[in-house]
């Protein structure tokens, strides 16, 4: 691990002090989180100015529900990301973006290599194993699914980007998103 | 939406998650989920399949400028029920800051104390926001008719309708009646004066269709703000 990555347990500790409202505990969560759930956003909106709204909005959420959050329930980093992941995905109108946008944006590319593991959100079983169980799908429900996660692409998107029929590729996403239960389950990765 | 067949459960759920649900259904679903404990954690199982995905973004930091203005933003903790928040004294305390700041931009705005206010202005103004401070609702009060006007709006709902309620410093709220999602209304309550009397607050409780049952706030509240009201004599 580099210096100041933070780790799950650290993140839930400063969650739990921002429930009871302390702002230096909240200002500390927002440090350690901020640039990766600000990058998720941009990824998904692709404008930085309703990224920062997001963010804003997020952060603001995530204080104010604070008390809600449950260890038991999800990774620290997991509950936050879902929150910043579905603001994003609620200010994206079906139909709004050019398909040739998608593609000069993309350029083919899926995930980061360049990430360096030690600058994870945070560190759990079920992270890598998402990844393994992404890993052993076919290619194509692999493409969709992450261009889908990463980029927020709808259907009609991907059909776009992909130059598939859109039937194709919903099969795709369903097919990939079963099988990926059935791994996670399989490999005993995330309790039932 | 069927969400009887467990499979299609699941599938919906993934799709949320993923992203792939978009529009009205990513909207309904939402609500589906609101209303279906065993859906909303189906929906906390596919985050924790899938999210744990977001590790792998490369980060970027956002500008400087946002954290005092989220900071700006984070008022007392929230009770954890909605429908505790009426009696929450959490809540009070929010109401009680916004006020302080709130009412008195207000007042600075509208009734700026050079300029008399004319015959036709509002006797009384206010900006109605979200929990999370987004601004929704306008709401003016001129001879007896309250206009209510809608500005960020709220999707079309069958089932349900939103109502409002004025807050006085002491006491149940008092019901205005029901309000639109979207647009502009003009509500015309009998005794419109007497009922505003003491008022500190408008909010707005999301309710069964037709209005609360009770006659008290049942749902959660959707948005709220301080009274602010001229000086005419």
């Amino acid at each position: 691990m580099s210096p100041g990555a933070p780790e799950a347990d650290d993140l839930a500790r400063l969650l739990e002090r921002a429930s009871l409202g302390d702002r230096a505990a909240f200002a500390e969560l927002y440090r350690a989180t901020s640039a990766k759930l600000f990058a998720v956003s941009l990824r998904i909106v692709r404008e930085r100015q309703l990224a920062e709204e997001v963010l804003q909005d997020s952060y603001v959420a995530i204080w104010n529900h604070a008390a809600e959050y449950s260890r038991a329930k999800s990774a620290p980093g997991t509950w936050m990301a879902a929150i910043v992941r579905n603001r994003s995905l609620d200010l994206l109108r079906r139909g709004s973006r050019e398909v040739e946008d998608v593609d000069e944006v993309l350029a083919g590319r899926l995930v980061d290599e360049g990430a360096a593991p030690a600058a994870d959100l945070e560190r759990r079983a079920g992270e890598h194993a998402v990844r393994e169980c992404l890993g052993e799908l076919e290619p194509d429900q692999r493409q969709s699914i992450a261009l889908a996660f990463y980029h927020g692409l709808s259907h009609s998107e991907l059909a776009g980007h992909l130059r598939r029929p859109l039937g194709t590729v919903k099969t795709h996403i369903r097919r990939g998103l079963a099988r990926l239960r059935d791994c996670l389950e399989r490999t005993g990765a995330v309790e039932r | 939406m069927r969400l009887a067949d467990p499979d299609l459960r699941h599938a919906l759920a993934a799709s949320y998650v993923l992203g792939t649900l978009r529009g009205p259904a990513r909207r309904r679903f939402a609500r589906a989920a609101q209303a279906d404990p065993a859906l909303a954690r189906l929906v906390t199982r596919w985050e924790e399949y899938l999210t744990p995905l977001a590790a792998d973004v490369a980060p970027v930091a956002p500008p400087a400028r946002l954290w005092p203005s989220i900071e700006a933003r984070l008022g007392p903790v929230r009770a954890k029920e909605p429908t505790g928040l009426w009696a929450s004294v959490s809540f009070w305390r929010w109401l009680g800051m916004g006020f302080a700041t709130a009412a008195v931009a207000l007042l600075a705005l509208t009734f700026g104390p050079r300029v008399p206010p004319p015959a036709d202005s509002p006797a009384l103004v206010a900006v109605l926001s979200t929990p999370e401070q987004s601004p929704r609702m306008v709401i003016e009060e001129s001879r007896g008719v309250l206009k209510v006007r809608v500005t960020a709006p709220w999707p079309p709902s069958t089932t349900q309708d939103h109502e409002l309620w004025v807050v006085p410093k002491e006491g149940a709220p008092r019901s205005l009646g029901v309000v639109p999602l979207a647009g502009e209304a003009q509500l015309r309550p009998a005794q419109l004066d007497r009922l505003l009397e003491g008022g500190i607050a408008f909010a707005v409780s999301l309710e069964p269709r037709g209005g609360s049952p009770t006659g008290a706030p049942t749902g959660a509240i959707l948005c709220s703000g301080p009274i602010a009201r001229s000086k005419r004599a």
